[in-house]
């Protein structure tokens, strides 16, 4: 099976590649993974006035695994969190081009946004409780 | 013979076939072969394959007897056997045959049959998809890293030298921790059929098999990351 142009872009120059502090101020953290290829994501958010300021990406898989986190981040970059959650995994294949056996890696990095946008918004809710 | 059994293929009807002989409309009292007219009878593809070899939904299988029962029924139903008889007679050997090699195929190596085992009692435990093991993933995406480096080092270096030490290390970890991970796998399967020969069905009991699939899940998950690293580690560094 041949990779597309753009899948063998991403995954050649990946784009916000590593990480941030977990326990930094304004950062989710998504940790994922699909035990049926053993793919681990790990994909995080760094948001500020409820605007993702950067994103952040590690991949332990496929080509198509690393493209999928890779093209997530760029996304994600300069979305409110209400533009972020209306991501869909559709939309990754389509721009990545990816073939029917790749989807799950496109709905892998499609829960990694989502486990970083709830872990966000689960360490924004803890601070304003202990603000109250 | 009347035509309609040609396009008989709706699932009542297919499961009519199980008690009623396609050919001769005779009760089915043998498993695979019909009493009065001797046609084989088309097993049903509802059928799940331990009852299909005839095996109870144990996990420990004797692969001897397993095999001894594959040949006997792969003589039964084989299409070469087939070849002078009716058209429907070879479409259900066809069939059979299928059926039968993918059950034997599953069956026979002890991961897949939990795979599967897991697969058809999933309804029976809700959520069986836990939380992501994190601190796995961590260690994962961390050794990943290390990989890179080593990767990127001269071979010559003294970093890679280090690097490399350090990964046998790891190698050696997490290997350890593939034979925990089989170990601990042995003994649900285990204690799996222990319940299941008891075949119990009580609130506790149930609780129980729960308990049993939900870390089997687990560990059958976490098995496949490990693996997964520990090929790329093994790969990277001989």
């Amino acid at each position: 099976m041949a990779y597309s142009e753009k899948v063998v872009d991403h995954f050649n120059n990946p784009r916000n590649m590593g990480s941030f502090k977990k326990d930094e101020e304004g950062v989710g953290t998504g940790m994922v993974g699909a035990p049926e290829c053993g793919d681990v994501m790990k994909l995080q958010i760094k948001v500020q006035n409820d605007t993702i300021v950067d994103a952040k990406f590690k991949t332990f898989g496929c080509g198509s695994a690393i493209a999928s986190s890779s093209l997530a981040t760029e996304w994600l970059k300069g979305k409110t969190i209400e533009e972020a959650q209306q991501i869909k995994n559709t939309d990754i294949v389509q721009e990545l081009n990816l073939p029917p056996v790749k989807i799950h890696c496109s709905v892998l990095a499609e829960d990694a946004i989502k486990a970083a946008l709830a872990d966000y918004q689960k360490k924004a809710d803890g601070a304003l409780a202990d603000a109250k | 013979m009347d035509h309609q059994h040609r396009h008989s293929s709706s699932p009542r009807e297919l499961q009519m076939a199980r008690s009623m002989c396609w050919h001769c409309q005779s009760e089915v009292s043998g498993e695979y072969f019909c009493d009065r007219c001797v046609k084989v009878q088309p097993v049903s593809k509802e059928l799940d394959y331990f009852t299909c070899m005839g095996f109870p939904r144990r996990l420990t299988i004797d692969p001897r007897q397993l095999e001894s029962k594959f040949y006997e029924l792969s003589r039964a139903f084989h299409p070469d056997f087939f070849q002078n008889k009716s058209a429907e007679e070879q479409t259900i050997s066809l069939g059979n045959s299928a059926m039968l090699n993918t059950a034997y195929r599953t069956l026979r190596d002890p991961i897949q049959r939990a795979e599967y085992l897991l697969d058809l009692e999933a309804g029976a435990v809700k959520d069986i998809r836990t939380s992501p093991p994190a601190d796995l993933f961590e260690e994962i995406l961390e050794l990943q890293d290390t990989l890179d480096e080593y990767r990127a080092a001269d071979r010559a270096s003294d970093t890679a030298a280090t690097l490399c030490a350090k990964l046998q290390m790891e190698r050696t970890t997490l290997e350890r921790r593939q034979q925990d991970m089989e170990n601990a796998l042995q003994q649900l399967f285990t204690q799996w059929d222990i319940l299941q020969d008891r075949g119990e069905a009580t609130d506790q009991t149930r609780a129980e098999r729960d308990r049993i699939l939900k870390h089997m899940r687990d560990i059958l998950s976490n098995r496949t990351y490990v693996k997964n690293i520990v090929n790329d580690l093994v790969a990277t560094i001989s």
